[in-house]
């Protein structure tokens, strides 16, 4: 092994890299874009449904809706007030009860309750309101229902500390940042092949291992490098931060297994283009089954991705530990090996 | 111009052409891509619960259930399978319903066992009880005690995520293949210098771009068929639709053939399509975001396949609402055709490169 003939090597490639305008837009733009979506996204979960409500009499079952969990009611002095309220944009629906309900009711008659609702609310929202307000009828009106439920909460009980939304994409987010380096690996990988470069390499005192080894290091160190500036930013090392490393670190050797094997069964960089997206979206189905969760089930399994996803996201939201995540990094490692291993061995046949 | 070596030109670029990134990205880029938004954001900005249920017994509340629009309703075929979906989160509840359900809740006190996800919001947690409970009281035929009535304040109307990126699904499936395609394909014949072998036989500049721009504009319809088929959007109009497809696709094609004639490598296509991608793809943006002005989609020339597009397969319109931007499309497709013809003719052999 000639250290500084991979040195210089490597230095070439990050030339090569940096003169690629495609992959160096994609991988700041991606970045940048990475990071600022994880900002935008909201950082906390509303559990509750809010609700606006004017009562000048209120009935005392609908008064306990008010410290119900799961509702967070908000009573108005006037249905101008609690109108206006909804018009901005502050409620999506508001309950108006009349100033005489339980008199109507004590006589037997049917009182009129209003719902508004703003017209840009999700229909939902009125039907579960409507539904809502007519079981604290039929409840304050003494018809009670003969049905008791059982309940098992299945999983850990997060209720009260859900996990937001920017946070079940963070492992979306790190793994399609790392994964951009399949496509970068790959053709660097192809553009050395296509123009004849690696060959002329070859010509000098450098061997085939120590053309790939320098690719590889590049390109590890290109996706661990972003993996871990995203992290770091998006607060990702707040729980064992080696263990986050270590995965990022795995991930990192994956994907640019990836992209030798991905280099190694296609033509050009053009090739490298066209199928390296296709594995892209792949890859990153795992990802996306983290922020819709049920989507996936079992099948998800057989994405080597699944596994980064899973550590990524079990370490990160979920607080898991080096026995928790030591399986999925084991699996990661001999794909990765595979994947290298597959990729060099092709390649050396193919056309060096 | 002889329709015979057009159609001769089409077959071989067709069987012979090269199969290469553009067409994979072509076919599979707006189908996974339709499959994605219809999967994920027909649910994802929802904020409806989701109710599992093991019927055991054929009760009539799961039709009832399923009739409501405050939650989603799923139906399991074992308390294993309901069990595993709720660990998984596909539903936030999963009730199992006993034998002779129906019958107790008139009679006696009847238990259901619940299985609740975890991670389940604390709003669904308390709702989805009380529309388990209501539709159990519909199916009882208890008298509502109260008269409700629902009024909408404002004028905004709610448009689902899955709408308002269907714009640009539709037209990254139409607008990508229908482009690249045939500037691909003009491209690479003026890199390996093939359009010099094609210019020596009869077949004249025109009837080569013809071909080209025809097998762009078949791949860009049938993407536009499938992304919407995919989406479930062909609405009460489907022959509209297919005519502002097929119009869309044309457009497609020609700026493909002029991108085509004009370029000589495929990174400058590439650099361009990032470029360009804006003035293509910015009617999508105005449809994901009703904030902005609607005039501002005017200015850009896809408006006018978005448009009609989404008047048909999501507002329900008819032809008669769509023809004055079909007509502006027309438009649009035969000054395009023009500008065409007049690069066939006058753009020389030496800028085509056909002699290197």
């Amino acid at each position: 092994m000639n250290t500084r003939n991979i040195r210089a090597l490597m230095r070439k490639d990050i030339a090569l890299f940096i003169n690629n305008r495609f992959y160096m837009l994609l991988t700041v733009i991606g970045l940048v874009c990475y990071i600022g979506l994880y900002f935008v996204l909201p950082s906390n979960v509303d559990e509750n449904l809010s609700l606006a409500m004017y009562a000048p009499e209120m009935p005392p079952v609908f008064n306990q809706l008010t410290s119900q969990p799961g509702t967070a009611v908000q009573i108005f002095s006037s249905e101008t007030g609690l109108k206006q309220s909804i018009l901005d944009g502050n409620y999506q629906a508001g309950v108006v009860l009349p100033s005489d309900i339980m008199e109507i009711w004590n006589h037997g008659g049917i009182p009129v309750i209003t719902v508004y609702y703003n017209s840009g609310a999700p229909p939902e929202v009125t039907t579960a309101i409507v539904a809502l307000v007519k079981e604290l009828s039929y409840a304050q009106t003494g018809q009670v229902l003969q049905f008791d439920t059982t309940g098992e909460v299945l999983g850990n009980d997060l209720l009260g500390a859900q996990i937001p939304l920017r946070d079940r994409m963070r492992p979306l987010l790190v793994v399609f940042i790392l994964l951009m380096e399949t496509l970068s690996v790959a053709s660097l990988i192809a553009v050395e092949i296509e123009q004849g470069t690696a060959r002329a390499i070859l010509t000098t005192p450098l061997k085939v291992s120590d053309l790939f080894l320098a690719k590889g290091i590049l390109g590890v160190g290109l996706a661990f490098g972003q993996g871990i500036l995203f992290m770091a930013l998006v607060g990702g090392f707040n729980h064992l931060p080696l263990l986050m490393l270590t995965t990022l670190l795995i991930g990192s050797f994956m994907v640019v297994g990836i992209g030798f094997f991905l280099a190694s069964v296609t033509r050009d960089v053009m090739s490298v283009t066209g199928w390296g997206t296709l594995v892209l979206v792949l890859l990153a189905i795992p990802g996306i089954g983290m922020i819709i969760p049920g989507l996936i089930s079992g099948w998800a399994k057989l994405i080597p991705s699944y596994y980064l996803t899973d550590a990524v996201s079990r370490i990160a939201n979920y607080g898991a530990g080096w026995r928790d995540a030591i399986t999925n990094l084991g699996i990661l490692t001999g794909f990765s090996i595979i994947m290298f291993w597959a990729g060099m061995v092709i390649l050396r046949r193919r056309y060096l | 111009m002889n329709l015979k070596r057009v159609w001769t030109l089409i077959k071989n670029d067709t069987i012979h052409g090269p199969k290469d990134a553009i067409l994979v990205m072509s076919v599979l880029t707006p189908i996974l891509l339709a499959l994605f938004m219809n999967l994920a954001f027909g649910n994802i900005f929802t904020d409806r619960g989701k109710l599992g249920i093991y019927d055991v017994d054929h009760s009539e509340l799961p039709g009832i259930l399923t009739s409501s629009t405050s939650i989603i309703v799923k139906s399991y075929d074992s308390e294993s399978e309901l069990k595993s979906a709720v660990s998984r989160g596909s539903v936030d509840m999963g009730i199992v319903l006993p034998v002779n359900f129906d019958a107790t809740v008139n009679t006696g006190v009847v238990n259901i066992k619940a299985y609740v996800w975890g991670e389940s919001l604390a709003k669904n947690r308390a709702l989805i009880p009380v529309v388990l409970a209501d539709s159990i009281r519909e199916m009882s035929g208890s008298i509502l005690p109260v008269k409700i009535d629902t009024v909408a304040l404002g004028d905004e109307s709610n448009v689902p995520w899955s709408s308002r990126l269907m714009p640009l699904t539709v037209l990254l499936s139409v607008f990508f293949g229908g482009i690249m395609m045939p500037a691909g394909s003009l491209i690479h014949e003026k890199q390996k210098h093939t359009l010099e072998a094609l210019n020596i036989t009869r077949a004249t500049i025109s009837e080569i771009f013809l071909a080209k721009g025809v097998i762009g504009a078949v791949l860009a319809i049938i993407m536009g068929l499938l992304t919407l088929t995919i989406s479930g959007g062909f609405g009460s109009s489907p022959f509209a639709l297919i005519l502002v497809l097929v119009l869309g696709a044309v457009m497609a094609s020609e700026i493909g053939l002029v991108a085509g004639a004009l370029i000589n490598d495929m990174n400058t296509l590439f650099a361009i399509w990032k470029f360009g991608g804006f003035l293509l793809f910015g009617p999508a943006i105005v449809f994901m975001f009703p904030q902005i002005p609607a005039w501002i989609g005017y200015i850009f020339p896809t408006f006018y396949v978005v448009k009609p597009v989404m008047d048909i397969s999501v507002n329900g319109l008819g032809f008669n609402a769509i023809i004055l931007n079909v007509t502006i499309l027309g438009g649009i497709v035969v000054v395009m055709g023009a500008l065409i013809t007049g690069i066939t003719h006058h753009l020389s052999t030496q800028s085509l490169q056909l002699h290197g």
